[in-house]
């Protein structure tokens, strides 16, 4: 299994210098497919202060396929699902634009990126994409609000 | 190479993993720029693409084998998603160079990794093996010498080939080797086995020989007795043999059996060869027949094509005549319209100088009568064609 070793010294450099704001974990220590994130809400966000977790799986074609990442800490973002799933759209991990050689560590930080700069053209959540475009204070207070109530 | 090549060599590579380079640590720290973007390892067996990215082998066979797109022989550099369809194995050896140092995690020596699979093997000193013999503990690659220097192995007498039935530990061979009537004698032993090897060649060589004088032996003999034969039955029809002769023969016929067998066969011989003979000429035979009748056949059927060939030549002639007739009668009224008054002084004229020659031939005739008819009625183009169709 070429997928494992990868997966393993991703995680080994991930744990051994991690990148600003975030930390990594097994899911569950016997399974290297299944990982969990602690995101800290970038500073200059409304995030900031927020503790997301964030869960990261990989399929069993890694790298040939792209991870998937999710929300498991609700958040009020134009690129994450408002549901219990949290899914997050990047347009890195699409299909059809995964390139193998892209790194975990690299999506995480694209992904906490997308926190403190969302992506209202690529949103899956069209009325905060729209409130973050017309009325940005109104939508940086509900997030405020929404990290406070949730990730805090 | 193109991408069809590339899967191929992959396939036929004999990839059983008998050690995962990948596993290894590296000599040095590893720059990120020398590994593989797929394994996230120093490249193993680096290939290049057209864009210039460099992975494994291996990785880029997994990945063509994700991505492409089925039947088609175009993939996205898993780097940089340019479509790609040549493989080039040619890489830059300072790369590969840079790959190849590996730290053997049991000794801690450097290896080249071209060279890892045997220093894994065989070469690694930290391997040990113990020696069965004497317990003592060396390392795989002394092993061989040890095993011919080891005191404790058992080994047998110098003279075993001698029949010397004694074995014993290697540190006590050299006492009983003093001792041992046998050894003493090797030198004996030797000389009398130079000895018996160059009598027996010698002997083959008498063999062979004597062999090749008895089959001359034999021929000379056969010839003899062929001739004898021969003069011996010539005198018998002449029937002026004098009995000595003839009863010498008769003994020689009995006591040589295989020469009169040698006769019967080669009167079986002749016989064979008569009616080989008769049954070939009967062929030639049916082959001359055949011949005759093909011939006739060809002369026939030339003769009928002569026939139909002459038929539309005469055909054709008179066709010719007719044309070469109207042509005539064409021409003529031209030349009365020319000369208009001359023309009719110039028929009675025309014909005076005809008459003397009744026997012209008939196109001739035929031609002075339509040059007669041809002033008295007025030409019209229709009258050609009419003409035409009447001859």
């Amino acid at each position: 299994m070429g997928s494992q070793k990868r997966i393993a010294k991703e995680l080994a450099e991930l744990t051994e210098s991690p990148p600003a704001g975030i930390m990594v974990e097994l899911a569950d220590e016997a399974n290297l497919y299944e990982w969990k994130v602690h995101m800290e809400g970038p500073e200059k966000s409304p995030f900031h202060k927020g503790k997301f977790l964030v869960k990261l799986s990989l399929p069993t074609e890694y790298p040939f396929k792209p991870p998937t990442v999710s929300f498991a800490t609700k958040i009020y973002h134009p690129n994450v699902t408002n549901d219990e799933k949290g899914s997050m759209c990047l347009g890195m991990l699409r299909a059809d634009e995964w390139k193998p050689s892209s790194k975990i560590s690299a999506v995480l930080q694209f992904a906490r990126q997308l926190l403190a700069e969302p992506m209202p053209d690529d949103a899956v959540e069209g009325r905060i994409a729209e409130q973050y475009r017309n009325d940005r204070s109104r939508y940086e207070e509900v997030a405020r609000e929404w990290t406070r109530k949730h990730a805090c | 190479m193109n991408l069809q090549e590339f899967l191929a060599m992959e396939d036929n590579c004999d990839r059983d993993e008998l050690i995962d380079l990948r596993g290894l640590d590296f000599v040095s720290d590893y720059d990120s720029h020398l590994m593989c973007p797929i394994c996230h390892c120093p490249f193993v067996d680096p290939v290049r693409l057209q864009c210039d990215h460099v992975f494994c082998q291996s990785c880029l066979s997994s990945a063509i084998n994700t991505f492409r797109s089925a039947d088609s022989d175009e993939f996205p550099c898993p780097s940089c998603r340019t479509p790609t369809r040549e493989v080039s194995t040619s890489v830059p050896r300072l790369l590969i160079n840079m790959c190849d140092e590996i730290r053997c995690p049991r000794c801690e020596e450097d290896v080249m990794e071209q060279d890892y699979e045997e220093h894994d093997k065989d070469l690694c000193p930290v391997l040990v093996t113990n020696c069965v013999d004497c317990e003592t503990v060396v390392s795989r690659k002394a092993f061989k010498e040890h095993v011919e220097a080891c005191p404790e192995v058992i080994v047998p007498c110098a003279a075993a080939k001698y029949a010397c039935p004694v074995k014993v530990r290697r540190a006590d061979i050299a006492m009983h080797e003093q001792s041992c009537p046998l050894v003493t004698m090797i030198p004996y032993f030797e000389v009398q086995n130079t000895r018996l090897n160059s009598l027996e060649l010698s002997m083959r060589h008498l063999q062979q020989r004597n062999e090749i004088f008895e089959d001359g032996l034999a021929n000379i003999r056969s010839t003899l007795v062929e001739s004898a034969r021969i003069g011996s039955s010539a005198p018998s029809g002449q029937s002026v043999n004098s009995g000595r002769e003839q009863s010498s023969t008769r003994a020689e016929a009995n006591t040589d059996p295989t020469d009169i067998s040698s006769s019967v066969f080669s009167s079986n011989a002749t016989t064979y060869l008569l009616s080989l003979h008769e049954s070939l000429r009967e062929e030639v035979e049916q082959i001359r027949h055949n011949l005759t009748d093909l011939d006739a056949r060809a002369s026939m059927a030339l003769m009928n094509e002569c026939i139909r060939m002459k038929e539309d030549m005469a055909h054709t002639n008179a066709a010719v005549n007719s044309v070469r007739m109207q042509v005539q009668w064409l021409m003529n009224p031209r030349l009365h319209g020319t000369r208009t008054g001359a023309v009719r002084a110039n028929t009675g004229g025309n014909e005076t100088p005809r008459s003397p020659l009744p026997s012209s031939s008939t196109a001739g005739s035929s031609s002075t009568t339509a040059q007669s008819l041809g002033p008295l009625r007025p030409r019209r183009p229709s009258d050609s064609g009419r003409e035409g169709t009447k001859l």
